[in-house]
C-alpha cells in the first residue's frame, strides 16, 4: 500500500508537469510522425513514397523517345521534370547547381536504335553526392526502359553484360546460347510481372545491396549501357559520396546544436528574470529594448564562434572544403547564427520559465531539424515533406552549406539562402521585440 | 493606576535605591486601556523616530494608486507623500502590497489606475528619467555570481554612463562602504549571504541616487552584516537621501525610519511617526516606569513597597536578548570568512 501511495503521488505530480508530459508523451508522437513522413511510411504509397527528381531532356523527339519519357513518368519512384529544348538551364546545369540528383538526356538518334545496339544515345548526368536518390533513379530506370523498348532493350543489355563479363570459362559462343535461352524465359517473366503490377524497383533491396558493397546505381546504368557523367565532385565517385555525406552530417549537426545552444543563451534572459538581475537592468537608464539588443549581440557572437569552431575542427577530421570560399562561409555562418539567435530570443521572451523554455525548445528544435534536413537529405523525402521543411531555418541553412561545400558555390551563389535566413531573422526579431514590449510594457 | 501615581512611585523608589546601578532587574508599573495590560517593547526609541517629517519639498506622491493582477487587487487606492530627506518605513504583512508599490514607484510595473510621481516626474510617462535618479535595493540578490564584486559594481556603474574616473571612484567607495574592499576581486559565488546582501545594497548606491527604495534589504543575514547595512542606510540619511524602506523587521523600521506607513490588503491603514502611530485611537496604549536593580532582592523589596502603596507592579528578571548574547560573544566586527 505504501508503494502504491508513493506511486500515486508521483503520477499526480507527473500529470501536473506540463513540460514533462509534453516531453514524455508529446515528443515521441511528433518524432514518430516526422520519421514516418520522412521515410514514406505514411499512407503506404502515392505521395508518401520517396520520389527522386529526374530531369529529362528529350533531344530526339521521336516516338521511341516520347515512349521512354512516358514510361519514366509512369514510375512511382520518379518525379520527372521535362526540360524544353530551348531552355539554357539544361539538365546538366541544374544538377550541377544542386537542384536535383540526376538528369537523363535522350540524344538525337535514340529512336533509330532504342535497344542500345550501337553507340549510347542516353546520357545520365548525376550528382554522386545524392547516393540514395541515385539508387531510386537507377531502380526506376530499369523498368521504364524495359517497358518502353520491350525486348529490345533487354537483349541489348544482355549483350552489353556479355561484353563486360566475357565469360572466359565457357567461351563467348556458349555464353550467348545460355543467355538467349535465359532471355526467352525472361520475356515470360516480364510479362508476368507487368500483369501483377510488381515491376517497380525495390528501394529497400537497392539500399541493402549498397550496404553489401555492391553499387546498384552504377551496376544498373552499366548494364543498361547509359553513358554516365558525374557533374559534381572531383570525379572519384566513392570519395565524392563520402565528402557529400560528411558535409551534410556536419552541417546538419552544426545547425541543430546551434539552435539548442542559442536557445540556451536566450534562456539567460529568463534566468536573469528569476534572479532579479533583469529588474536591475531594467532599472538602469536608457531604453528597455537595449537589454534585448545586448542579448541578441551576445547570442549571435556565441553562435558564430560555435559554427566557425565546429567547421574548423571537423574540416581537419573529414573532407569538408571550408577554405574553398572562406568569406562566403563566414557570411553564411553569420546569417545562420543570426536566424538561430532570433529564434532563441523569441522563444526565451515567449516562455515564462527556464523549464518551460527547455521543454518546448527540445520539441521544436528536434522537429525542425528533422523537417529541415539536419538528420537526412531532404531530397529523399516526399514533396510535401520538402515543402514543409523549407519553412524551417534548418533547410535554408543546409542548402547554403551544401551549396558551399558540395556544389562549390561562391557568395553570390548562396545569396538566396542568405537572404531567406536574414528574412527569417528579421521576422523573428520583430516578433521577439513585440513580445518583449508586451511583457515589459512600461516605459 | 493613574500616570501621576506611577511617576510618584518611581521617584520614591529611585530615592530609596539611589545607590543601585540601573541594570539587572526591573520593576515596572503599567497604565493601560481598560481590558488589559500590555508591556511595551524593550527597545529604546531612537530620538529621530519622534522627529517631525521634513517640511521640505515632496519627492514622492501617489494619488489613488491601484494595481490589479487579474481579479486580485494588490494596491488599492494608495495615497502617499514622502518629503525630501525623509526615511519612510513601509510596513505590512505578506501580500499587503509593499513590493508592488515599490515596483510601481521604481517604474518596473505600470499602475492600473491612479497617479504616481517620483522626484516630480510621472513614473509612467517619464520612467527613463525617474530611473536615472533613483536607486533600488531589491529583495533578491540581484548580482552576478560569476563576476567579482568589483566587476559587478563596475558593470552596473557603466550602465549609468559614469565617466571612467567617476566610475572608478564609485566602485572603490561602494566596496569600502559594503566592507568588501579586501574581497573585491573574488567571484560573488564565493561570498556569504551577508556579503552578497551588502553588495546588493552597494550596487544600488553607485550613481548617488536622490531617492532609494530598499525592499527588505536585510533578509536572512547575520547581525554583523545587518548592522553594516544599517550603517549604510544611516550614512544615506545623513547625506539627505530620501529613503523608502520596507521590512518585516519592525525593530529595523523603528531604528531607521522617520515615518511609517502601514499597508494591509493593498490599503494604507495608517501613517505617521512612531509617536503618532502609538497615539492612534485603534492602538492600545500603556505607560510604564522602569526601575532597574542589580540585585533581585532589591527589586522584590521595591515591589512589596509599591504594593503596600496600592501600586500594581510586575517583577521581571532582565535577561539580555539573543542578539545581545550573540554580539557580546562574537563581537561586532564583520565576519566574511570563505563559505564552505
Amino acid at each position: 500500500m505504501r508503494a502504491w501511495t508513493l506511486c500515486k503521488k508521483d503520477l499526480r505530480i507527473y500529470s501536473r508537469d506540463r513540460v514533462g508530459l509534453l516531453l514524455g508523451l508529446g515528443l515521441p508522437l511528433v518524432l514518430a510522425f516526422v520519421f514516418g513522413g520522412a521515410m514514406g511510411a505514411m499512407g503506404g504509397g502515392g505521395d508518401g513514397m520517396i520520389r527522386a527528381k529526374l530531369y529529362v531532356e528529350d533531344r530526339d523527339q521521336t516516338d521511341a523517345s516520347r515512349e521512354l519519357v512516358e514510361a519514366l513518368q509512369a514510375q512511382d519512384g520518379l518525379r520527372i521534370v521535362l526540360i524544353p529544348l530551348d531552355d539554357p538551364e539544361t539538365a546538366r546545369v541544374r544538377v550541377a547547381d544542386g537542384n536535383g540528383p540526376a538528369g537523363l538526356v535522350i540524344d538525337p538518334g535514340y529512336g533509330e536504335a532504342p535497344g542500345f545496339g550501337g553507340e549510347s544515345k542516353l546520357r545520365l548526368v548525376r550528382d554522386p553526392g545524392k547516393t540514395i536518390e541515385q539508387q531510386v533513379i537507377a531502380g526506376n530506370l530499369l523498368p521504364a526502359l524495359f517497358q518502353s523498348t520491350q525486348a529490345e532493350i533487354g537483349r541489348s543489355a544482355m549483350t552489353r553484360a556479355l561484353d563486360l563479363i566475357d565469360f572466359p570459362g565457357i567461351g563467348r559462343e556458349r555464353a550467348e546460347e545460355i543467355l538467349q535461352a535465359s532471355w526467352d524465359r525472361m520475356d515470360e517473366l516480364v510479362a508476368e510481372l507487368e500483369t501483377d503490377g510488381s515491376f517497380d524497383a525495390d528501394d529497400d533491396e537497392a539500399t541493402d545491396d549498397e550496404a553489401g558493397g555492391f553499387d546498384f546505381a552504377s551496376a544498373i546504368t552499366n548494364v543498361l549501357g547509359l553513358e554516365v557523367e558525374d557533374v559534381v565532385g572531383g570525379g572519384d565517385a566513392a570519395e565524392d559520396q563520402k565528402s557529400a555525406s560528411q558535409s551534410h552530417a556536419v552541417s546538419g549537426i552544426a545547425v541543430m546544436m546551434l539552435l539548442f545552444g542559442l536557445i540556451a543563451c536566450g534562456g539567460t534572459l529568463l534566468e536573469e528574470e528569476a534572479e532579479g538581475t533583469l529588474d536591475r537592468l531594467r532599472l538602469s537608464p536608457g531604453r528597455v529594448s537595449d537589454i534585448l539588443v545586448g542579448k541578441f549581440l551576445f547570442t549571435w557572437i556565441v553562435g558564430i564562434v560555435q559554427l566557425v569552431l565546429l567547421f574548423l575542427v571537423t574540416s581537419m577530421m573529414f573532407t569538408i572544403p571550408i577554405f574553398r570560399s572562406p568569406v562566403a562561409l563566414f557570411v553564411l555562418c553569420a546569417s545562420v547564427a543570426a536566424a538561430a539567435t532570433c529564434f532563441g530570443i523569441f522563444f526565451a521572451v515567449s516562455c515564462r520559465t527556464r523549464k518551460q523554455l527547455e521543454g518546448l525548445s527540445t520539441i521544436v528544435v528536434l522537429t525542425m531539424s528533422a523537417f529541415g534536413g539536419s538528420w537526412w537529405p531532404l531530397e529523399i523525402t516526399p514533396e510535401w515533406y520538402q515543402t514543409l521543411g523549407h519553412f524551417t531555418l534548418n533547410a535554408w541553412a543546409m542548402d547554403g552549406y551544401q551549396g558551399l561545400f558540395w556544389y562549390g558555390k561562391d557568395l553570390v551563389g548562396i545569396l538566396p539562402e542568405i537572404g531567406v535566413l536574414l528574412a527569417i531573422a528579421a521576422v523573428l526579431a520583430t516578433a521577439a521585440v513585440l513580445q518583449w514590449k508586451r511583457r515589459f510594457r512600461i516605459a | 493606576m493613574a500616570g501621576s501615581e506611577a511617576k510618584r512611585a518611581a521617584g520614591f523608589l529611585h530615592r530609596l535605591f539611589a545607590t543601585n546601578s540601573a541594570r539587572g532587574f526591573a520593576c515596572r508599573g503599567h497604565e493601560g486601556k481598560a481590558g488589559g495590560r500590555r508591556p511595551t517593547p524593550p527597545q529604546a526609541i531612537p530620538p529621530q523616530l519622534n522627529a517631525p517629517p521634513s517640511p521640505d519639498e515632496v519627492v514622492l506622491r501617489t494619488r489613488g494608486l491601484v494595481r490589479r493582477f487579474d481579479d486580485q487587487v494588490a494596491v488599492d487606492g494608495l495615497d502617499l507623500e514622502v518629503r525630501k530627506g525623509e526615511c519612510l518605513g513601509l510596513l505590512g504583512p505578506n501580500g499587503a502590497g509593499k513590493s508592488t508599490t515599490v515596483r510601481i514607484l521604481s517604474t518596473l510595473l505600470a499602475p492600473s489606475a491612479g497617479e504616481a510621481e517620483v522626484l516630480g516626474l510621472d513614473v509612467v510617462k517619464d520612467g527613463a528619467r525617474v530611473r536615472e535618479r533613483i536607486g533600488v535595493v531589491p529583495q533578491e540578490l540581484a548580482v552576478y555570481e560569476h563576476l567579482t564584486a568589483r566587476e559587478n559594481l563596475a558593470f552596473f556603474g557603466d550602465l549609468y554612463a559614469l565617466d571612467r574616473v567617476t566610475l572608478a571612484a564609485a566602485v572603490e567607495r561602494g566596496l569600502a562602504v559594503a566592507g568588501l574592499a579586501d574581497r573585491a576581486d573574488e567571484p560573488v559565488r564565493n561570498f556569504s549571504g551577508g556579503m552578497k546582501r551588502r553588495l546588493n545594497v552597494a550596487v544600488a548606491l553607485l550613481h548617488d541616487p536622490e531617492l532609494v527604495f530598499l525592499d527588505e534589504p536585510t533578509v536572512g543575514i547575520d547581525p554583523q552584516s545587518r548592522n553594516r547595512i544599517f550603517e549604510m542606510v544611516e550614512g544615506l540619511r545623513a547625506r539627505g537621501t530620501t529613503l523608502i524602506y520596507t521590512s518585516h523587521q519592525l525593530g529595523e523600521v523603528e531604528r531607521l525610519c522617520d515615518r511609517i506607513a502601514i499597508l494591509d490588503r493593498g490599503r494604507l491603514v495608517a501613517k505617521g511617526t512612531l509617536a503618532e502611530l502609538q497615539g492612534h485611537p485603534d492602538v492600545r496604549r500603556g505607560a510604564s516606569a522602569n526601575l532597574h536593580f542589580d540585585a533581585l532582592g532589591d527589586a522584590q523589596r521595591a515591589a512589596e513597597l509599591l504594593a503596600s502603596n496600592g501600586i500594581t507592579c510586575t517583577l521581571d528578571e532582565e535577561r539580555p536578548d539573543l542578539e545581545e548574547v550573540f554580539l557580546d560573544l562574537t563581537g561586532h566586527a564583520l565576519r566574511d570568512g570563505v563559505p564552505s
